[in-house]
C-alpha cells in the first residue's frame, strides 16, 4: 500500500485487553487523509489506550494499526516522522525552559521552523523563556500544543488537546486544527464533550467500554446531542405545541414551569413558543455518558456502524 | 488517616526491615566462626577488628567490647544500621511532604478539614510507629540470633533499638524541615540527602580526630553512637536521648510553623517570578544525542562534582591527622605499606577510594532514579513520539552515564591530588590514575542493573538498586558463612574493583564489570523494545 494513497489511521481488530473487561475491543476504523476526525467517549471508554496504540507506545493483544500504511509497531519510528502528538497529560519536563523543551523535542523530530514556532507561540500567548515548572497548567497544556504543530505533521494526534484551555485558546487551537486541515494534515482529536467535536470534526467515532460504538456524520452527532430544557412562563404553558414539536421528549409541567429534553436542533421548540409569554429559559448540556445512556438505553452495546 | 499513613510507609518498612533482620543473623554467625572460644582468641580477634575499625571508620562507630558476641553485633551490624536507616528516613520524609504534594493527596486531607499541624504531627507519628516496628524486628532477630551461641542482655539491646528509633525519627524530623524549602519531590530527596551528608561527616571526623569531638555532638548519628548498652558494661547515653527528644521535638514545631506558612507545591520561600524573564536561547547541547541528556542532568552532575570534590579533601586532610597515629598498630602499619613504601598511599588507597566508591555508585543510583523519573513523568513517553528509536533511548544514557560518571572520578581525584600536593606529600599519579579509571565500570554495573530497573519496574528501581547494593555488600560476608567457595565473595561489585592503588587492577573483576554493563545495558535495550510506555 503506497503511503500517499493510504488512509491516514486504519485499524483493524485492534484490541488491548487490560483484563476485567478494561481496554479495547476489536477496534476498526479508517480516518480520511485531509479530515478532521473526532474520537469522543466518557471517561474511561478507551480513548487514551487507542491513541497509545497509534503511537506504537502500548502494544495490542491483537490486531494492528496503519497509518499512512505504515505499521504503527513494526515501522513506529517511521510513523512518528509525520505524526504530531498531545498526550492527554503532559509531561512534566520540570526546570527546563519552554524554548528549551522545544529545541529538546524538536531536534529529536528532525529540526524546526523556528519562526512558525513564534508564530504559534504568539498566536497562543505563551511566554517560552518560563521555566516548565512555573506554567500554569493552560500553559503547558499550550507548550504541548505547540510542540505538536511545530514541523508540520501530516498528521495530528491529540488527546484531550483542550482540556486545562481557557475558552479564549480554545478557540484559538480549533483556528489551529481548521489551517493545518486547509495545509492538508490529517487530525485525530479525542474528547469527551460533544460540542467541541461537534464544532471542529467532520466524523466522530463514538467508543464506550473499549467497543467502537458508531462512526457518525455531523449528523448522526446531532440527533446524540440533547439538552435538557427549562422554561418559565408568565401564563399559560404551551404544552401539547410543545410534546409535538420534533425532537422533544420528556415533557413535563408543572404551575408555570415546563422541563423537557430536545434533540438536535432547537428550531421546532422554539416554533412552539411563538405568542407564549417566556419568563425565562435555561438550557444545559448533559454529560457525554449521560447522552450515551439516554440515547442507548436498554440496547445492547452496538457494532460500528462504519460511514 | 494515621493508618493510611502508615500505609504508605509499608514498602519501605519491609526493605529496610528486611535488611535489618537479616544483618544481625550473619553478624552472629560470623562472629561464632571466626572469633574463637578461650580467652586468648577473643582477645586476638578484638585486636585485629580494632585495626579493622580505623579502616572503616566512614562506615562503622568506635568498636567496644567487640570480643563479645553482643559487643561485636553492636559494633558491626547496629553500627551500619545508622547509614541504612538514614537512607529511609531521607525517602520517606521526602515523600511525606513532596510526594504526597505532588499526588494532591495533601490536598485532600487539608479539604477534609485536617489542620495542618496534625497532619505533620501524623505524618511523623506514621513513620514513628513503622520505624518502631523495624527496630523491634532488629532486635528480636538480635537476641534470637545470640541465643544460638550466647545470651545478650535483652535490656541491652532495648536500650540500643531505643537510640536507633530515636535517631530514626530525628532524621526523619529534620528532613521534612528542610523538605519545607524545595519545591519537589526530587529537591527534597537531595535536601535531606545534604543534611544527612554533613551530619553524617560531623560524626565521622571526631571517629578519626578526637579534637573533633565537640562538633560531632551536633550530629544525631554520636548521639546514636553514644548508646552502647548492648555490649557487657554498655550503657544507654541519657544525653544523647535527651538531644534526640528535643531534636524531634524542635524539628516537629518548625516543620509545622514552615508548612502553615508556605503554599502546597511551593518552598517556603521563593523570589516572586519576575514579570518578564530573560529570553535565553536554548543550549546547542540539546540538539546532540548525549549531550543533551548530560545537559538535563548538568545540576545533579554539578552537585556530586561539588560532594566528591569536598569529600576528597576532606578525607586527604583526615589523612594527614590520622596516619601517624594509625602506623602505632603492627596490623595498620603491614596494610598500608603494602605495594608501597609510603604508608600515606596506603591511607589514601583505603580511606579515599573506598569513599570514593560508595560516592560512585550512589551517582549512578542518581542517574538511575531520573531515568525512572523520565518514565514516571511522562518525560519518555514524549521522547518516543518523535521519530527515535527505543534503544537509542538506552543508547543515549548509558552514553551520559559514562561522561558524567568519568567526570565525578576525574574531579574526585583531581580534589584529592591536588589536596595532597597543598599538604606536602605528592601522590603518585600514575598510581592515582590506575586507582581511578575502574572506578568507571564500577560505577557503570550499578547504572547497568539500574538501566534494567528502570525499564522493567520504573517505580521500584531504586529500590531493586538498593537491595543489589545490600546483597554485593553482604556477599563479602557470605561465603564463609554458608561454606561456599571463596570466588563467590568476588561477585560482590565492591569486591571487583579491588584496591588497585595498592595491588594493581584487579583484572578479572575488571572484566567481570565491564561483562555486567554490557549485559544490563544490553537487556535494557530488549525490554525498552518490548515494553508499554506510559500509563
Amino acid at each position: 500500500m503506497g503511503s500517499d494513497e493510504a488512509a491516514a489511521v486504519r485499524t483493524s481488530g485492534l484490541s488491548r485487553d487490560y483484563g476485567a473487561g478494561r481496554g479495547l475491543f476489536d477496534l476498526d476504523i479508517e480516518v480520511r487523509a485531509g479530515e478532521v476526525f473526532g474520537y469522543l467517549g466518557p471517561n474511561g471508554a478507551g480513548k487514551t489506550t487507542t491513541i497509545r496504540l497509534l503511537m506504537g507506545l502500548a502494544r495490542p493483544t491483537r490486531g494492528s494499526a496503519w497509518i499512512f500504511g505504515l505499521d504503527c509497531q513494526s515501522q513506529a519510528v517511521e510513523v512518528k516522522r509525520h505524526v504530531g502528538y498531545v498526550a492527554g497529560e503532559p509531561p512534566q519536563f520540570g526546570a527546563l525552559r519552554g524554548r528549551e523543551v522545544i529545541a529538546y523535542l524538536g531536534a529529536m523530530a528532525g529540526g524546526i521552523d523556528q519562526a512558525y514556532v513564534k508564530q504559534l507561540t504568539e498566536r497562543l500567548e505563551l511566554d517560552l523563556s518560563r521555566r516548565f515548572r512555573e506554567y500554569s497548567t493552560g500553559n503547558k497544556k499550550k507548550l504541548v500544543l505547540v510542540v505538536a504543530f511545530m514541523h508540520r505533521p501530516r498528521l495530528l494526534i491529540l488527546d484531550e488537546p483542550t482540556s486545562g484551555l481557557d475558552p479564549l485558546n480554545q478557540q484559538e487551537f480549533y483556528v489551529m486544527v481548521r489551517e493545518a486541515r486547509q495545509d492538508g494534515a490529517t487530525v485525530f482529536l479525542s474528547s469527551h464533550v460533544l460540542s467541541e467535536v461537534e464544532h471542529i470534526c467532520d466524523r466522530v467515532g463514538i467508543i464506550r467500554s473499549g467497543h467502537l460504538v458508531k462512526v457518525a456524520s455531523l449528523e448522526d452527532l446531532h440527533r446524540i446531542r440533547m439538552h435538557h430544557v427549562e422554561v418559565e412562563f408568565a401564563g399559560d404553558v404551551p404544552v401539547e405545541a410543545i410534546r409535538r414539536a420534533v425532537g422533544v421528549d420528556g415533557v413535563t409541567a408543572e404551575n408555570h414551569r415546563l422541563r423537557c429534553v430536545v434533540r438536535g436542533s432547537f428550531e421546532p421548540l422554539m416554533g412552539a413558543l411563538v405568542g407564549a409569554h417566556v419568563v425565562n429559559l435555561t438550557s444545559h448540556e448533559p454529560s457525554l455518558e449521560e447522552a450515551f445512556l439516554a440515547y442507548y438505553s436498554g440496547a445492547e452495546e452496538g457494532v460500528a456502524s462504519p460511514c | 488517616m494515621l493508618r493510611y499513613a502508615f500505609r504508605l510507609h509499608r514498602w519501605g518498612l519491609v526493605g529496610f526491615a528486611a535488611v535489618m533482620v537479616l544483618s544481625p543473623y550473619f553478624q552472629t554467625g560470623t562472629f561464632a566462626q571466626s572469633a574463637g572460644t578461650t580467652a586468648a582468641q577473643r582477645a586476638a580477634f578484638a585486636h585485629e577488628m580494632s585495626a579493622l575499625a580505623v579502616q572503616l571508620s566512614y562506615l562503622l562507630p568506635a568498636p567496644y567490647r567487640v570480643d563479645t558476641l553482643a559487643g561485636y553485633v553492636q559494633w558491626r551490624a547496629w553500627g551500619t544500621f545508622s547509614v541504612v536507616v538514614s537512607v529511609w528516613a531521607i525517602a520517606a520524609a521526602a515523600g511525606a511532604v513532596r510526594g504526597d504534594e505532588e499526588k494532591q493527596l495533601v490536598d485532600s486531607w487539608l479539604a477534609a478539614q485536617v489542620s495542618r499541624p496534625r497532619l505533620v504531627a501524623s505524618r511523623l507519628a506514621s513513620f514513628g510507629a513503622a520505624a518502631l516496628v523495624a527496630v523491634m524486628a532488629a532486635s528480636l532477630s538480635t537476641v534470637l540470633a545470640a541465643a544460638r551461641y550466647e545470651p545478650v542482655s535483652v535490656a541491652g539491646v532495648a536500650g540500643k533499638a531505643l537510640a536507633l528509633w530515636l535517631l530514626m525519627v530525628t532524621l526523619f524530623a529534620l528532613c521534612s524541615l528542610v523538605a519545607q524549602l524545595t519545591a519537589s519531590l526530587r529537591g527534597a530527596q537531595a535536601a535531606g540527602a545534604g543534611l544527612v551528608v554533613v551530619l553524617y561527616l560531623c560524626d565521622i571526623v571526631a571517629r578519626s580526630q578526637h579534637s573533633f569531638d565537640g562538633l560531632s555532638w551536633v550530629s544525631p548519628y554520636r548521639w546514636y553512637d553514644a548508646t552502647d548498652s548492648m555490649a557487657p558494661g554498655g550503657h544507654l547515653d541519657v544525653a544523647g536521648v535527651g538531644l534526640s527528644v528535643a531534636a524531634i521535638l524542635a524539628a516537629g514545631v518548625l516543620t509545622a510553623l514552615a508548612f502553615a506558612r508556605r503554599d502546597l507545591r511551593g518552598p517556603l520561600f521563593s523570589l516572586p517570578i519576575p514579570a518578564a524573564t530573560r529570553d535565553v536561547p536554548p543550549s546547542p547541547a540539546l540538539a546532540w544525542p548525549v549531550a543533551r541528556l548530560v545537559y538535563r542532568q548538568r545540576w545533579t552532575l554539578a552537585g556530586w562534582m561539588l560532594i566528591t570534590a569536598l569529600v576528597a579533601v576532606f578525607m586527604v586532610t583526615l589523612a594527614h591527622g590520622a596516619v601517624e597515629s594509625l602506623l602505632s598498630l603492627p596490623g595498620m602499619r603491614a596494610f598500608l605499606t603494602h605495594g608501597s613504601s609510603d604508608p600515606y598511599q596506603g591511607f589514601i588507597a583505603t580511606f579515599w577510594f573506598g569513599t570514593a566508591e560508595l560516592l560512585v555508585a550512589g551517582f549512578a543510583v542518581h542517574l538511575v532514579s531520573g531515568w525512572a523519573a523520565d518514565d514516571t513523568e511522562g518525560i519518555l513517553a514524549a521522547v518516543l513520539s518523535t521519530p527515535r528509536h527505543r534503544w537509542a533511548v538506552i543508547a543515549e544514557r548509558a552514553g551520559a552515564a559514562v561522561v558524567g560518571i568519568v567526570v565525578v572520578v576525574a574531579v574526585g581525584s583531581l580534589a584529592a591530588a591536588v589536596a595532597s600536593a597543598g599538604l606536602g606529600t605528592r601522590l603518585d599519579a600514575a598510581g592515582v590514575f590506575r586507582a581511578s579509571w575502574p572506578l568507571v565500570p564500577f560505577a557503570l554495573t550499578f547504572a547497568a542493573v539500574g538501566a534494567v530497573a528502570s525499564t522493567r519496574w520504573p517505580r521500584a528501581a531504586i529500590g531493586v538498586l538498593g537491595i543489589l547494593a545490600f546483597a554485593s555488600f553482604m556477599t563479602a560476608d557470605l561465603p564463609p558463612l554458608m561454606n561456599w567457595p571463596g570466588w563467590v565473595a568476588d561477585l560482590s561489585v565492591f569486591q571487583l574493583y579491588g584496591t588497585p592503588l595498592l595491588t594493581g587492577v584487579f583484572w578479572n573483576g575488571l572484566w567481570a564489570m565491564l561483562a555486567i554493563a554490557a549485559v544490563g545495558f544490553g537487556a535494557a535495550t530488549l525490554l525498552m523494545q518490548r515494553r508499554e510506555v506510559g500509563p
